[in-house]
């Protein structure tokens, strides 16, 4: 077991559990955050991603032990006061959402790379987003999404 | 006009999935739930002799292991036939049958008791090839059966002796698809939880068709169809996939839920998930075709086996889809076509978008564009020679009437849309002068029979509720699989009644509530759905209508408008004011109107003759044709996908948004099966375990796709809408392979059309070795970290000690190790050196520049001072994973892992870096270029961590050239099939003085090629020097790794990217 302490969505969280925990299985199973999915666990779909520390990160591939005193935000997090962001509405004017289950993956690479770059190209776009895998959508609406968010 | 159908709306479930609020599968938790997990077979192909549970049973948290003699009601299910069984009795069949299913408190629990149960087998030589398998004396994949062959659907039109005689070429070609994998995001899940009230089931999760895993879990329980509710989660993807899987998983569920009276979870991890999930057939296809010099097509024979698997599943239904549409949308008064399912024991085979005609036309269209080659007309021609026409009769002798065939008009608008013929000429003369690059740009059309057709049941149902508010609910038989079939139905809804989308919620569908509306397949759901609902729609608003219409003053429903929420009269009368919808709707419910109804459609008759395949096999078709261009690199085999021009009839587009989403999605799987999608099985034995090796496309596989919609009313569609879902997907591999042909004048019979099959004719694999084999059983049964513990040091002094303790493993960005812990077996100490102060950062000094050993790649890409120094460097980690694996993945891990693959250690060789290994008793240098033995082995020590990688920086004053390439399989996410990385410096004379050329991928490590090298210091780089590395480098290679499985690709490939590298030098050179 171990302890830790650190935040998610700006709230702080202590915990003790288990050391084979991965990010993900305590944001799913420990904090009910169940918007992050599990699609591999191996680092290669990208649907578990969340912001760790300004960084987009696969949560399926960082143990419990590396998260003391880190700040975590997931896609729970973009929607403020029952206002959703721009980004997340840009997904739904462009048709960039089919099953949803790659989304809020997607959503959070998205919004790493918007947090930094603002006003991203077309490559920076894919370069951000080519570690998420979608299986519906053939990722133009995607793009297209990111670009209509981004500042003109 | 209508008000809302056709117009882009957006998505009515788009909240939920922008805000991570929507339900899946696997995030429903009840009260007392348990965890179940499966016990695999070791084996793909033989006889249980022991089965040993009593280790599990007492393990920590294990309430119970059910086996077949546990099932209570019938022990083998199926679609048609019923030759499946959700947990095998004494013999196994495939690699993913399940001998045993634990539950037990925790995940991890149940998976360590999977583990713990021991099984003995008498393995069997089984069959993995079809064409073995319906050989006469071939042994019975299923003894009771009297035959390998699952099903054999013949279909004979005219004389086609007589047609081949009348033919002026004949022509006799083979065709091969693999096997493709749906991939969905979401791995399956399905919970199950008692009902008392029926003394049954509700069953929860990723299911497609719940009415089908009602009734499969209905008799593997010996229950009846009311005492099991099935409700869908919302579902992460499924293209005809999660359907038999979910059934048989929701057995086991249901099982284990009735044998511990606690609600069971089964979620798969995305390997079994590849192991277990069906996928699309493989087909092998031989067809003959006899046509006149004109092209005019007189007779095709069409023999074709489908890999059917274990089971027979939907083998039936698939391969009934394929003799319809083998001969593609062409008129031919001669016709024989023979397609056989059968049975192996390769992973079954079942329902996957395109059901049965991607194959055929990857075939077929391939065929006719080698028809028109050898006619001397273009692709178009051959198309408008042969191609439907209004009332044209098909293969199964269909008139094709009562719609519109738009095969023309579709084939015509690619053609123009994307500029088909200009561009076939400015290809040929770009080709013409570019010896390594090809353009390519190919062709492909289609018909397709919409909906079941003569393979089944058609009808559906719907119900459209209004409530005293006015507010609507509509649910229908038919399920939302993520294609945005809630959308339409509330769409379709608002239209009829005026009511703007918000007041209409679509209900989540449970099989309880409404009538079984047919499985959501064969891009039905609009069409069938879509008329029940319209039809529900009417009648209510009809009632509604009795209740207002004196108000109005109107005695004809038609006589009236709904829209912007009001009911009004066409013709405007004077003190007549429109009727706000809430207002109607609460007057007719205090009127005791009632103001829900039930929609139904059944499907207009079609007809199959079993004997000769003649009838009508469909009610209606939609007609595609999609164009692809590419550009093929000739030295690898590499297909880069430019531009896709995909134009559909969709009948009458409802959601512009919708229908669009389906084409690229479509389009993009399509471009996936028919390029890099290699579910990789040996003898059984699946090598593509997740999506690792299993590769779909990424965000820049596809650089551009043009959706392009055309409209032909449908008498049969809701407000004429056809179906958009599977033709998208099927016409990809054929227009690619086309386009293939056209760039390098070859034509390939084989997809998927890996860089091996497009450069050597081969899809080279790595073939199996008997210790795998071995290791297979001992490997844990559910890949998953467990059994660690972990250690955070203070410092690195700190690290150091509790490093020299021994018995612990570094962890610093886990890209790696976590991977690999997964399938560790035995417990693991993890010393987290991520983010230790003194292992991050990276420091200029005069002579070099120091990167520590933690830092990682992200930091390292973005560095300007390594940008300028060390631009190879640069370019190699930015190859590395994607930008989450970037963010986490530090440059020592990537070393001392040392994967022949690791990209970062080429450039590193070649700038001389020298590494510092620390221990507690003191540091020590390794030249990088020393450091790695082979594969996955170093010269590290045990007690040691590589704290810093020391580059020394190029001499100021002297120019130096770089080239880098990369190889890959995708354009992103790759693991690297070769690379070569390479710098020149000249004398004033212009000759080589320092030459570095280092291999990524190519031998057991990397290294520099010294003895190449060595041939090029002091000449000129000219095209003759650069080709006289081709001999000795050749020599090298073959000497080293010749008699590799990958050799035959690897060894041309890397001499042509050598000389490539070096001649992009020499041009550099030039421009200076």
């Amino acid at each position: 077991m171990i302890k830790i302490n650190f935040t998610v969505n700006n709230e702080s969280v202590n915990l003790q559990v288990d050391d084979s925990l991965r990010l993900l299985d305590i944001l799913r199973d420990e904090l009910d955050l169940t918007g992050t999915k599990e699609g591999c666990a191996i680092g290669e779909c990208g649907a578990c991603t969340v912001i760790l520390d300004g960084e987009a990160v696969n949560s399926c591939l960082i143990l419990v032990c590396q998260l003391e005193g880190t700040s975590v935000e997931t896609v729970e997090n973009l929607e403020k006061d029952a206002v959703l962001s721009r980004l997340q509405n840009a997904f739904l004017e462009n048709g960039a959402i089919q099953c949803g289950f790659c989304t809020p993956g997607m959503l959070m690479s998205a919004k790493a790379l918007l947090d930094k770059n603002p006003s991203p190209s077309e490559a920076e776009i894919k370069t951000a987003l080519e570690g998420n895998l979608c299986r519906c959508t053939g990722y133009i609406p995607i793009i297209n999404a990111v670009k209509s968010a981004s500042q003109k | 006009m209508y008000n809302i159908i056709g117009k882009e709306v957006k998505r009515v479930d788009g909240y939920e999935k922008v805000t991570g609020k929507a339900i899946y599968g696997d995030d429903i938790k009840l009260h007392g739930m348990l965890f179940g997990v499966a016990r695999f077979t070791d084996i793909p192909c033989g006889k249980i002799k022991s089965i040993n549970t009593s280790k599990a049973e007492k393990m920590p948290g294990v309430v119970k292991i059910a086996m077949y003699k546990d099932i209570p009601g019938q022990k083998r299910v199926g679609p048609i036939r019923a030759d499946y069984f959700p947990i095998v009795n004494d013999e196994v069949f495939f690699g993913g049958d399940v001998i045993a299913v634990v539950a037990a408190k925790t995940k991890e629990q149940a998976s360590a008791a999977a583990d713990a149960i021991n099984i003995t087998y008498e393995p069997k030589k089984g069959i993995f090839d079809i064409e073995e398998a319906v050989k006469p004396g071939s042994h019975l994949v299923h003894s009771e059966f009297k035959s390998n062959v699952v099903v054999h659907y013949p279909l004979r039109k005219g004389d086609i002796e007589k047609g081949f005689n009348e033919s002026d070429h004949i022509l006799e070609r083979k065709f091969k698809t693999g096997f493709h994998e749906h991939a969905y995001i979401e791995p399956e899940t399905v919970t199950v939880v008692k009902d008392p009230t029926t003394s049954g089931f509700k069953v929860y999760g990723s299911i497609q068709n719940p009415f089908t895993t009602r009734k499969v879990v209905a008799i593997f329980m010996g229950l009846k169809l009311n005492q099991v509710n099935v409700f869908g989660s919302t579902l992460g993807g499924s293209f005809g996939g999660k359907d038999d899987i979910i059934n048989n998983i929701a057995c086991r569920a249901a099982l284990l839920c009735e044998l511990t009276g606690k609600p069971i979870k089964i979620t798969y991890t995305r390997e079994e998930s590849l192991k277990e999930s069906y996928k699309r057939h493989p087909y092998i296809m031989n067809y003959k075709v006899g046509f006149s010099k004109i092209g005019k097509l007189k007779a095709m024979k069409i023999n074709i086996l489908a890999d059917s698997g274990a089971y027979s599943s939907q083998t039936f239904f698939v391969t009934w889809r394929s003799v319809v549409q083998a001969t593609g949308p062409y008129e031919i008064p001669n016709v024989e076509t023979d397609i056989r399912g059968v049975y192996t024991n390769n992973t079954y085979t079942a329902a996957f978008r395109g059901f049965g005609s991607p194959q055929v036309i990857f075939a077929q269209e391939s065929l006719m564009d080698e028809i028109a080659e050898m006619c001397n007309i273009s692709a178009y021609e051959i198309r408008k020679i042969n191609g439907y026409k209004q009332d044209s009769i098909t293969a199964s002798g269909q008139c094709l009437s009562g719609h519109k065939v738009s095969l023309m008009e579709v084939v015509d608008l690619a053609v123009k849309r994307s500029d088909y013929h200009q561009k076939i000429k400015d290809f040929a003369v770009q080709n013409q002068k570019s010896d390594r690059f090809k353009q390519g740009i190919g062709l492909a059309c289609s018909f397709r029979g919409c909906s079941l057709g003569a393979e089944g049941t058609d009808a559906s149902s719907a119900i459209v509720s209004v409530q005293a508010d006015g507010s609507i609910y509509v649910f229908t038989g038919v399920n939302e699989n993520g294609q945005g079939l809630r959308t339409t139905f509330c769409q379709i809804v608002s239209e009829i009644m005026g009511v703007d989308m918000k007041n209409i919620i679509f209900l989540e569908p449970q099989t309880a509530t409404i009538t079984d509306g047919g499985p959501t397949v064969a891009s039905r759901g609009t069409l069938v759905g879509g008329n029940a609902t319209i039809q529900a729609a009417k009648i209510v608003q009809k009632r509604i209508f009795e209740t207002i219409k004196k108000d109005l003053d109107v005695t004809e429903l038609d006589e009236t408008l709904w829209e912007n929420d009001l009911i009004k009269r066409k013709v405007e009368k004077e003190n007549i004011k429109p009727i706000p919808f809430i207002e109607a709707a609460e007057k007719a419910y205090w009127d005791g109107e009632n103001l829900s109804a039930y929609g139904w459609f059944k499907a207009p008759e079609v007809g199959w003759d079993e004997e000769t395949g003649q009838g009508n096999a469909y009610f209606t078709y939609v007609y595609g044709c999609q164009i692809a261009e590419t550009l093929v690199d000739t030295h690898t085999g590499k297909i880069e996908v430019k531009n896709i021009t995909a134009v559909h009839d969709v009948g009458k587009v409802l959601n512009k948004l919708g229908v669009e989403g389906q084409v690229y999605g479509g389009v993009t799987q399509g471009v996936g099966y028919s390029l890099f999608e290699d579910y990789d099985i040996q003898n059984g034995v699946v090598k593509s375990e997740n999506l690792d090796t299993y590769l779909i496309p990424t965000i820049h596989d596809i650089e551009n796709i043009d959706a392009i919609l055309v409209e032909n009313n449908d008498q049969y569609g809701p407000f004429g809408a056809k179906g958009i879902g599977e033709p998208t997907l099927e016409l990809a591999s054929a227009s690619l392979n086309n386009s293939l042909a056209f760039a390098l004048k070859k034509r390939f019979y084989q997809i998927p059309l890996t860089l091996e099959q497009v450069k050597i004719d081969k899809n080279l694999r790595k073939p199996e070795r008997q210790s795998e084999v071995k290791d297979n059983s001992e490997k844990k049964q559910s890949l998953r970290l467990n059994k660690i513990s972990s250690i955070n040091p203070k410092n690195l002094k700190n690290a150091l000690e509790l490093l020299s303790e021994g018995n612990v493993t570094i962890l610093a960005g886990g890209t790696d190790v976590i991977v690999q812990s997964r399938s560790i077996s035995n417990e693991q100490k993890l010393l987290n050196i991520y983010n230790l102060p003194e292992l991050v950062g990276i420091v200029e000094n005069d002579d070099n520049i120091a990167i520590k050993g933690g830092t990682s790649f992200s930091k390292i890409i973005s560095n300007s001072k390594i940008k300028i120094h060390f631009p190879l460097l640069v370019e190699a980690c930015a190859q590395i994973g994607s930008k989450q694996i970037r963010n986490r993945a530090t440059i020592a891990g990537n070393i001392v892992n040392a994967a022949p693959c690791a990209d970062s250690v080429p450039p590193l060789i070649l700038y001389k870096a020298m590494l510092k290994l620390q221990s507690k008793n003191g540091e020590r240098d390794i030249l990088m270029e020393d450091f790695i033995n082979w594969s996955y082995n170093t010269k590290i020590e045990k007690d040691e961590i590589l704290t810093l990688i020391i580059i020394p920086k190029l001499d100021k004053n002297v120019k130096y050239f770089t080239s880098y390439y990369q190889l890959g399989r995708r354009k992103a996410v790759n693991i690297t099939r070769m690379s070569i990385s390479s710098q020149i410096s000249f004398n004033e004379d212009g000759e080589v003085l320092d030459c570095r050329l280092v291999d990524g991928s190519l031998f057991s490590r990397s290294q520099r090629l010294t003895k190449i090298e060595n041939l090029l210091v002091g000449k000129k780089l000219t095209e003759t020097s650069i080709q006289n590395i081709k001999k000795p480098l050749h020599d090298q290679i073959y000497q080293e790794i010749g008699k590799r499985w990958s050799s035959e690709y690897k060894l041309p490939v890397f001499i042509d990217l050598c000389v490539d590298a070096l001649m992009d030098i020499k041009e550099q050179c030039e421009i200076v």
